[in-house]
Parts: structure tokens; sequence; C-alpha cells
């Protein structure tokens, strides 16, 4: 289980880095996900940029109603409640803790799991419910693309090879916002089975906007368009919520097999999990 | 200093000192990487190692066909041998196709990338009972049947028909990994005439023996050595493809060689444990007294015989269980199929025996409309009848089961439990929960043939004192707990005897470390060899001293007159009289230690998680060396006990092919979020077996925990017929169950 | 590449290629072997190591990516005399160890954490054990040096070195 060989290059500006990979270089940031792919022959990078000496691109920024994560920035950060401003640095940490345990969190940063694109991810979930916008840049210059448009399939994304991630907007959420992340998984190191995160506005007793992210529901990460449209309008309740995960399960979801869940047993848990979550999201 | 440590192995083994395997530096050494199949089942068209052999860093490539001669596995049969290499047909997934050595595992590695094979696959069966059917034969021409035995004598029809209930019931014990945390590991180092094996082992006199054959060079010329090592439970105790492979090629290239195995093919290769299909059947009558038990077994062996293939016997000979059931009958078939082959993990065969009968007894009890406990009760074995021959051929040594049922039920508070599970069962929003039991009796210390092991005591001239025996320890303390026996034997400060074990070098023979031996056998031994330590010296003192031996006496680790008072010291009598050293065969017979399992849990039906709220474990190991060693090894074994019954399990592909491709991220070893409050309780009864008294102790979590958490899911969801939980109960397969 | 480890204090340097990980360089090419690796894939925890302060996996780590940067072992967790760090003293009255081979990764992990906060609640000393595998001790035991080294560490009697 040894990575095969390859050259290393640790740019220190982000022209470097994006010169690095338009010579084909593939990124390393925190390595959590790189690594392993390499111990299991999954990945094979002749070079490797290491952009962890590029200054800047750990700036974590919350300005005009937008939150700035740099491509550097490492999942830990998002454990204290008061790292992002208001109900989304809530979410964030209540789902941050859902991701592997301490050392792996320590170094493995938010933008690399946009970029590793694991259908499990939480941060992937979060990016499209949440409107999320991906930066990338290479030598042909910078774009911008919507999370719900990047996400392709397992470990697919719209980024070409010598584009870097070098940041993930989200737009902040409304103070009166109710939040919540579930997730099930079979033990403390698994991934997730399925996870739900949720963002509810309730005005004058009845739900406003609705957003609703799912991990591990499909191919890829998938804003719950269905499930949300039935909420809009309704008064926060059980019924509504039990009917909003079933449209999850049933209209947005397109659960992929895996042992110990087959197809049948995911859709049951997705309607479970969503109708959970919102509930916590919007105390009835 | 001495105190600040509570184990003689802390030290090192806390400051990095320790020594594995893959720690020792050997100058010139080469590192082994295996090209492995990856496809279960298959034609073998071709190897290329060309390309590997032009790798920078590889010192060499080699298929079957490169190294003629290579010996095969020792312990199959001629028809149906298992190559170290493969020479023509795959019969596992990751089964050995090509060995790479580079001057370290990256270079290695490298190589092994470059070596070209062909397969043309063919249809797979890794389950006993599809694998039975002969449609997929893995030896063509021959059945995958190796193996058929039985235990207890055919029941009559008629018991059958004339008892009150009969319970029947399909139960499979899935395959487990054992998972130590260090994988195993061989280091060979040529030189001259000798051969010295590395390896973390379980049983380095019959590795070295084995080796020896292999190699066909004389015993002596073999040394087997283990070192520190990280775990094994089963899984170290045999001889291994790889190891032949890596031996061979130590002593034709004349360099040091070394196979480190990582953790993605040990989720591959690794012998695996249980992997039994069962079918029972248990006859009571309306008082819920057993009439009649009938356990039938087919046993996945692996891809090929091996000295395992009979393993499942002992679930046949342990079938009868702590009950008085008068008429016991198990059969067993052993089975090919395209996995890695199946050999003894902790619990080795009880768990399999104690399992079905256990969930049965529980349905059995839902039939009768009886407490599990009660119906229980009224057929364990009393203690006034052991010693006890049970139907299946077994005579357990001793006993006091009710005792320890009715300990496990006042620590638990099982009245308590039953009470709040009526509470949760009237209230509509709450999550129901389950109490489940499990009594178990297991074999301990081996069987006819590895009931005895070498031991040896020998007093030095600077007064200390050499303990050594043949068994190898993997992380049970046995550096602390034989010298701390040797020296209250001997009347002597613990510090001044030191054991050394797991060298070949040292003792003429030995057995070695499984099927929780070390302490019954080794233990007792060196109890006896301790002993006999002393007669000798009385009788060198007596000799010195002109009196009968009468009238010499032994205390505090000296010798006296009975009467007067100049006593001599060990190591004044070894300067006076002469080396002292006592080696003995030390002998002794099983025994059985037994005890109860009580498990608590809350099921979530809606997601079908389930909770452990409570583990109980009352367990009777005789006397025991050091208590909180037996405790730490209870408690570990429980844990895995808990992996069998909710997380751990190997799923196939329909290509035959584990879906283990995410390493321990898919195969769930329990982590400590899993680990419920866990109160373990001791009760005595000492082996009459042994002077000494102890009885194996560290397998029975592995034995009790599982078939008590699978009682108490069925038990939360009050399922009649709880077929359909098949462990591991992972939610998936609870929600079917309750639903 | 030509790269220093700075080690426990001590400097290494080392003539290695890029895909080296970290776990490997400080075992073979250091000669520190209490580094364990138990599965190359972030899970166990065995190779856990500090570096530059922080807990991380050392099998996820390239040896280049640790130029100049120090680095902690459980060879450097005593004291300069040899005086055992309490998590060493706790590890051994709580049993915390049987076959040893994942124990230099919990008490790295745990030692990173202690010099972060030496008031470890029992929350965070669940979180810690529950980072990393053990297949021998079952982990209570684990948790309980754990907590009892931190409660040493906060009384001060144990001498205080910090890790890094
Ligand atoms: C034991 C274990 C458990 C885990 N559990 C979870 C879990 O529960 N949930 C979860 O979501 N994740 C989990 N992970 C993955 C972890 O979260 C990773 O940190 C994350 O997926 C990748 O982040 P990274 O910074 O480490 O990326 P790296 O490993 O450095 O990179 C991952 C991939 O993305 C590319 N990449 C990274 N950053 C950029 C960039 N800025 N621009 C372009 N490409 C880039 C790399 O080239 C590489 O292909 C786990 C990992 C381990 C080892
Ligand atoms: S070896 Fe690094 S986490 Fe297991
Ligand atoms: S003590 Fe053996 S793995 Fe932890």
């Amino acid at each position: 289980m040894k990575p095969s060989a390859f050259d290393y290059v640790a740019p220190r500006t982000v022209a470097d880095a994006v010169d690095a990979l338009a010579a084909g270089a593939q990124v390393l940031a925190g390595g959590q996900s790189l690594l392993l792919d390499m111990h299991l022959q999954r990945a094979h990078p002749a070079l490797v940029a290491d952009i962890n000496h590029v200054p800047g691109l750990d700036e974590l920024t919350a300005s005009d109603g937008t939150l700035t994560v740099g491509a550097l920035v490492r999942h830990q950060t998002f454990e204290s409640p008061g790292a992002v401003p208001g109900p989304l640095g809530d979410l964030f940490a209540r789902a941050v803790v859902t991701i592997a345990h301490p050392p792996i969190r320590a170094r493995g940063t938010m933008a690399g799991s946009l970029a590793w694109a694991h259908p499990a991810s939480e941060w992937c979930a979060l990016a499209v419910a949440l409107d999320a916008v991906v930066e990338l840049r290479s030598t042909r210059g910078t774009r911008e693309i919507p999370a719900g448009e990047y996400f392709l399939g397992p470990f697919q994304t719209a980024r070409e090879p010598d584009e870097l991630l070098t940041a993930v907007r989200y737009p902040l959420l409304a103070p009166d916002t109710g939040v919540a992340f579930t997730e099930h998984r079979r033990t403390g190191f698994s991934f997730a089975q399925v996870a739900v995160g949720a963002a509810l506005t309730v005005r004058d007793g009845v739900i406003t906007e609705a957003r609703i992210g799912l991990a591990n529901c499909a191919d890829r990460p998938l804003r719950a368009h269905a499930a949300e449209r039935t909420l809009i309008g309704a008064e926060p309740s059980s019924p509504a919520f039990t009917m909003a995960g079933e449209a999850a399960s049933t209209e947005d979801a397109a659960p992929v097999p895996e042992p110990y869940a087959d197809v049948d047993y995911r859709r049951h848990v997705i309607a479970v999990l969503v109708a959970r979550t919102l509930r916590e999201a919007a105390p009835v | 200093m001495v105190d600040r440590w509570l184990r003689r192995e802390d030290e090192r083994l806390l400051t990095g000192a320790g020594r594995f395997v893959a720690d020792l530096r050997v100058d010139g050494r080469l590192d082994a990487v295996f090209v492995r199949s990856e496809v279960a089942h298959g034609v073998l068209r071709e190897v290329d190692c060309s390309a590997a052999r032009e790798t920078p860093g590889v010192a060499g490539a080699w298929s079957a066909a490169d190294l003629p001669g290579l010996p095969p596995m020792p312990g199959g049969e001629p028809a149906r041998e298992w190559p170290a290499l493969v020479e023509d047909r795959v019969r596992y997934p990751g089964e050995a196709l090509a060995v790479v050595l580079g001057d370290d595992r990256y270079h290695a590695e490298d190589g092994a990338a470059r070596v070209r094979t062909r397969i043309d696959p063919l249809p797979a069966v890794v389950t006993a009972r599809d694998a039975a059917a002969d449609s997929v034969a893995l030896f063509d021409g021959l059945s995958n049947v190796a193996l058929r035995g039985e235990a207890g004598s055919p029941i009559a029809g008629e018991v059958w028909e004339r008892a009150a209930v009969v319970v029947e019931s399909r139960y499979r014990q899935q395959l487990l990994m054992p998972s130590p945390m260090e994988c195993r590991t061989i280091l060979c180092v040529p030189e001259g005439d000798r051969l010295t094996v590395w390896s973390g082992h379980q049983a380095p006199h019959r590795l070295r023996s084995e080796l020896a054959a292999l190699l066909d060079r004389p015993e002596e010329s073999v040394r087997v050595v283990v070192p520190d090592t990280g775990g094994a439970f089963g899984s170290k105790s045999a001889v291994f493809p790889e190891f032949i492979v890596v031996a061979w090629l130590a002593v034709r290239l004349g360099r040091p060689v070394r196979w480190v195995e990582d953790r993605r093919e040990s989720l591959l290769v690794a012998t695996r444990g249980r992997g039994q299909d069962q079918h029972v059947r248990l006859a009571a009558d309306a008082d819920g007294r057993l009439l009649a038990y009938e356990l039938t077994v087919e046993a996945d062996v692996g891809a090929y015989p091996h000295l395992g293939v009979a393993f499942p016997m002992q679930t046949a000979w342990m079938a009868t269980g702590p009950y008085t059931t008068p008429l016991v009958h198990a059969t067993v078939r052993s089975v090919l199929t395209n996995t890695m082959i199946t050999y003894p993990y902790r619990g080795a065969g009880r768990p399999e025996a104690t399992s079905p009968l256990e969930r049965t007894m529980d349905v059995l009890a839902r039939r009768l409309d009886l407490d599990p406990a009660e119906l229980r009760r009224r057929n364990l074995i009393p203690p006034e009848l052991f010693p006890y021959r049970t139907p299946t051929g077994r005579t357990y040594d001793s006993g006091d089961h009710p005792a320890a049922l009715d300990l496990a039920l006042r620590t638990l508070g099982y009245d308590g439990w039953r009470a709040e599970q009526a509470r949760r069962r009237a209230d509509p929003a709450a999550l129901p929960v389950g109490i489940g039991l499990s009594c178990y009796v297991e074999r301990s210390g081996g069987e006819r043939g590895s009931l005895h092991d070498y031991v040896g005591v020998e007093a030095g001239e600077d007064g200390t004192v050499v303990a050594r025996c043949g068994a190898a320890s993997s992380g049970q303390s046995h550096s602390t707990v034989f010298p701390a026996l040797v020296a209250e034997t001997l009347g002597v400060e613990p510090a001044r005897v030191r054991l050394i074990e797991g060298d070949t070098d040292e003792l003429p023979g030995g057995v070695g470390s499984f099927g929780s031996r070390s302490a019954q056998i080794d233990g007792a031994g060196l109890q006896h060899a301790a002993g006999l330590l002393i007669e000798e010296a009385r009788e060198r003192a007596a000799r010195m001293w002109d009196l009968p031996v009468e009238e010499t006496a032994w205390s505090e680790g000296a010798v006296h007159p009975v009467r007067g008072t100049a006593a001599m010291g060990l190591s004044e009598l070894v300067k006076r009289t002469g080396p002292l050293r006592i080696d003995e065969r030390y002998e002794a017979d099983m025994a059985f230690p037994f005890g109860t399992h009580a498990a608590v849990v809350e099921v979530d039906p809606d997601l079908g998680t389930v909770r452990v709220l409570r583990l109980v474990a009352v367990d009777d190991c005789g006397r025991a060396l050091d208590p909180a060693v037996v405790r730490g090894q209870a408690f570990g074994s429980i844990v895995q006990g808990l992996g069998q019954a909710l997380y751990e399990g190997v799923p196939f592909g329909d290509d035959g092919v584990p879906l283990l491709a995410n390493g321990l991220l898919d195969y769930l070893l329990p982590t400590y979020a899993e680990i419920p409050p866990i109160d373990l309780r001791e009760t005595r009864t000492p082996t009459p077996r042994t002077p000494l008294g102890a009885k194996g102790a560290g397998e029975s979590g592995c034995i009790g925990t599982p078939p008590a958490i699978v009682n108490a899911v069925a038990d939360a969801l009050r399922l009649d017929h709880p077929e359909r939980l098949q462990m591991p109960l992972t939610p998936d397969v609870v929600w079917r169950a309750a639903a | 590449m030509k790269i220093t480890l700075t080690v426990n204090d001590a400097a290494y340097p080392l003539d290695v290629e890029p895909r080296r990980v970290l776990a490997d360089a400080l075992r073979d090419d250091c000669g520190l072997t209490g580094t364990h690796l138990g599965c190359e894939q972030g899970v166990c925890g065995a190779c856990t190591v500090l570096v530059d302060g922080e807990a991380v996996r050392s099998c996820l780590m390239l040896a280049v990516q640790c130029d100049g940067v120090p680095i902690r072992t459980v060879e450097g967790l005593a004291g300069p005399g040899g005086e055992p760090h309490p998590l060493q003293r706790a590890f051994s009255a709580e049993r915390g160890l049987q076959c040893g081979f994942c124990t230099p990764g919990f008490l790295m992990l745990a030692a990173g954490a202690l010099d972060h906060d030496p008031r470890l609640g029992d929350e965070e000393v669940a979180d810690l054990v529950r980072s990393n595998l053990c297949r021998c001790t079952g982990y209570e035991p684990i948790r309980r040096a754990i907590t009892r080294a931190a409660r040493d560490h906060q009384n001060g009697q144990e001498g205080r070195h910090r890790s890094v």
C-alpha cells in the first residue's frame, strides 16, 4: 500500500500553483483522501503540487452576506460554532463532527472534500443545499460554478484537471433560520449511509424557505428540491415533515445499493432521516 | 523503578522501544510483495514477471513456473494440493500469483505493479451451502465436501413427534476477520547453515518444524523467534503460503527476506473465523425440560483442505452446551469454497456452538411462555453432576452454572430491566428495549495431542531465576504473569524471575498459545517445574549436609535443615552444586470454563439501529493467575463479540470477491463510540485437573456476547421466530426483521 | 529530495523520494520504530504523531511535507531524564495496553490534546479514544488512562514536560 513515484512541488503563490496544474500536477491539500487513494492505487499522479504553503488560501471571511472559505481552511475550523456567523456556523458545526475524527479533521479541508466529491461527503451535500459557488482558477482564468452544476457523479466534478479550487462561497443564512444535521452510519468510523442537512425559515407560522441537502442518496450530493416544494407555504408539522421525507426519498433520491444498504432500505432511511432532520430544524 | 510499570512489557511498549518484526533492522534485507489474483476463481493463463525484474530497486520476481520445487502448503491432500504460488488455477481472491522482492516495499510494489497476469474467470461459490451443491467444483472431478463428522448419536424420529414443543431454526455464523492491529509478519535471515525466522506468531515450535520439513532441512537448523506481537486472536497460528515463499527465497538467495502484510492484503488473504451455515432442532416437554437437540453444520473451510478442516468438529463436540439435554446429535460437513481458508479465530468453534443453542433457547422460552432465565435454570447442569459426560463426548470437569446465571441476573438488575421494558411497551413514544441472555460452556487447554507444553525453570548463580515455556504472547502479559507465578511458588521476589518464551532455541519443544491454553497448561506446568526445582534443591542440600531429604525444608527461596537455621539460598546452592535447571514436558487435561452473558439493547425500529445499553459477563475460569489480566482479556473479548453481533462481516460481490476494497472503512471494527457500559463478574470453580486450578480465559466474550445481544434485539422487537436476525445485525437487517 | 526531519529535537538529514510517507521515514530512515502502521488508510491511528504540535496520521502525510517542522513521536514522550510522561504511567496503571501495537498512537493523540488543553473533559477524552482503533483492550482502560493522566497533569505533581 505505497504510493507510486511522483515529483513534488510546493508552490508559494496561486499563480505558481496554477502553473503546476497546467503542467499536469495534482493538488495536495489536506492529503487525507489523496494519500488514501495513492495507497489504494487509485491515484497515480506524476506530479503533486502541495498547496499548503500558498499564503491566503487559508482565509475564512464573511462579508456582505457571503462566507468565503479558502482552499486551505481545515475541517477542524468549523468545529467552533463562532467561526462562521449565524445559523450557517451552527449548521457547519453540527455537520463537521460527523466527518472522520479529530486528527483527520486537523488536516483535511472543506475545499478538498468538494474537489474529491465522495457521494457521502457531508460538505458536498451542504454545498448544493446552500447554493454555494465554487471558484476555480487556471492559467486560462477564473470561473465560478454553482454547486448544483458542479457535481457530476462519484468523484466526478465540472472542475477541469488543471483548475485549482481556490474558494467556496456560501450565502449566509438569515438569523431566524432553523438548522439541523443528522447522519445515519454503522459505526463511529464509517462514512454516512445517509446524511441530511436542513435549513428552514418559518415566518408567520408558515415555512417560507427550505433547503435540504442529501449525502449518499445518489451517485452525487443532492438538494431535495421536491421535498422542499412540499414544505413551502406549509405549517411546520410532523405530517408535513413526513410528507417531505417521502418526497425526498421517492422523487429526489436515486440511491445506489451498497453492502448493508440496498435501495429499499436506503429509501426508507432517507424518508425517516429527512423528517427527523426537519423536525429538529424547526421544533414543532 | 519496578513499581512504576504494572507489567514488565509496559516500559518498552510505552516508550517506543517495543520490537515487532517490522521494527527489526537487518542489513541487506529484501521486502516481499505478492501479486494477487483479483478474481475469486479462474484458470491462470499467464504470469509475466519480465518487466518487474527490470524495475529499479527490484531484486527479483518469480511466478510458480520460475520456482520449480517450491513446496506446497503442508497438511493438505495430494489430490487437492495448495501450492504456495498459484500454478494453474486460482481458488480464492487474493491468492498469490507471483512474488517480487525489492530493497524496500515501495520498490517491490513498483515491480509488482508491472507483473502481467491473465486469468480466465470461473463461477465462484462463497458459502458452504452453495458450495455443497457441487454445481461449481473447486477441484475438477472431486466433490467440494472435504470432511464429514458427527458427535453423539442420531435421534429417533419419535422423540421429535412426542415432544410437547419442537423449535427449528437456521442460522448463519458469518465470516469474520480476526484483525489484530499488527498484520502477519515474517523475516527470514539465513546465516551459514542456520535459518533464523522472526515472526509474530502463536506457535513458534510448530512453525519451526513445518518450515524445516518444507525446506527439507534438519529442525535444529531452523530457529524461530517471536518478538513483540501485535495481537493474534488465532490468525497467527499457522504456516501460510507467503511464509513458504519467503523462507524458500531467503535460503535460495542467501539473503534476509521479509514479508510484512499490509491491511489491504490482510483483508483479502488473512485467515477468517466462523463461517458456518447451521440448522437446529430443539425439543422440550411442556415444562420446558429439554429432550433433544440436533445441530447440523455446513462449515465453510475455504479453498483448500488444510489442518483446519476438522475444526468445525469443535462445534459438534460442544453442541450440548451447559444443559442436561439427554439426546444431542451434531453433524458437520466441511465444504470448500472460493475464499481464503477459515481457521480458528478467538473462540474457534465454541461461539458457533453457543450461538445457535442460546438463540434457540430464547425461541423456545417464547413458545412456552416461560421467562428465558427460568427456562435455562430448569436445564442447567447442576453442580453435583460434575464431572459430567455429555452426549457429544465431552467430559466437563467442574462447574456451578446456576450460580453464574444468578450472579449475571443480579448484576444486571434483571427484574428492573423487565419492569423498564414493560413501561416502554406501554408508551408508544418510547424506544423498545430488550434483554438477552446466553449461558455458555467452552473448552480450554487444547485437544488430545496438544494438551502439553514444554516448560523449564532454571536457577542462576546470581540468584535470578529463568522460566521458560513453549507459549508465545501476543498481548497476554506472559512476561509478567508467569514469573509472578514461579516467584510465588519458590517464595522469591518476582523481580528475580524472568521469562523466556517464543524462542525455539531455548526449549526442546513447545506447543504455543491458542485455544486459551497458556495459563492452564503452561502456567500449571511452570508451577509444577518450580516445585520440582524445590525438590531437587532439597535433595542437593540433603546430600551436602548429609541429611535425609525429609530433614530439609524450603521456604522463602531458600533451603534449610528442618532443625536449625542455616538457610542456603538458590544462588549459593548453584555455586556449590552446579547448574540447576528443570525441564519438563507438562501435560494436563482440557477444562471447561463457563458463565453467563447478558445484554440490554434499545432498538430504533424505524432505522433499525441497535444501541447496546448494558452488557454483563459472568465468567468462571477457575483460578485466575492475575485477575486484572484476565479481566482485560475478558473485556477485549466482549468487544470482539460485540463486533460479530453488530458490525463485522465479509460481504461478497456476485463474482465472489469480498466487498472490502476500502479496507477498515468497509470492515468495521468496533470503536470506542460503540462500547456500552460493561460489567464483569467472576465465579471461581477451580479445575480439579491441575493443582493450579486455572482454566483458560480470554475467549468467553466472543462466545457469550453475540447471542446475548441477538436475543436482546429479538426480545426488544418481540419476534416469535427471529430467523431474519442474522449477524451482523446491521440496521438494514434489524429494520427488515422488525417490519 | 533532501530534507531535514526534526524529530524529538534531533535533526535527521534525509534524502527521500517525494512519495515516502512520514511514517516510513520515521520508522526506516530515522530508526524510530515506535510509530506503527496498522492500516495505512487513516483509520486505525497507530501511526499518530505530533507535527507542529498537532496530532496527525503519519501514514497520510509525506515526509517532504515535514521538512523543518518539529515532530514528536512516542520516543520523545518521556522527559529529558527519561522520566515517564504522565500518560505513560497512566497507561500502565490502568492497563491501557495489551499487545501495545496501537499504544504509541493513542499516547501521541492524547499528548497532543493535553498540550492544547490540560483540562480535558470527559467528552474530549471520549472523542480522543473514539479516534483510534484498539483490538485488544476494548478501549475502556484507555479512556481511564487518559482521564487519569489529565488529572495528574492538572495536579501538576507529575513533572511538566510539554510534548512540543
Ligand atoms: C479515515 C477517514 C475517514 C474519513 N471520513 C470522512 C467522512 O466521514 N466524511 C467525509 O466527507 N470525508 C471523510 N474523509 C475524507 C476527508 O474529509 C478528506 O479530508 C477530504 O475528503 C479531502 O480533503 P483534503 O484536504 O484532505 O484533500 P486531499 O486529500 O488533499 O485531496 C483530495 C482530492 O481533491 C483534490 N484537491 C484537493 N484540494 C484541491 C483544490 N483546492 N483544488 C483542486 N483539487 C483539489 C486532490 O488533488 C485530490 O484528488 C475521511 C478520510 C479518512 C482518511
Ligand atoms: S496506519 Fe495510519 S491510521 Fe492506520
Ligand atoms: S493493545 Fe493491542 S491493539 Fe491495542
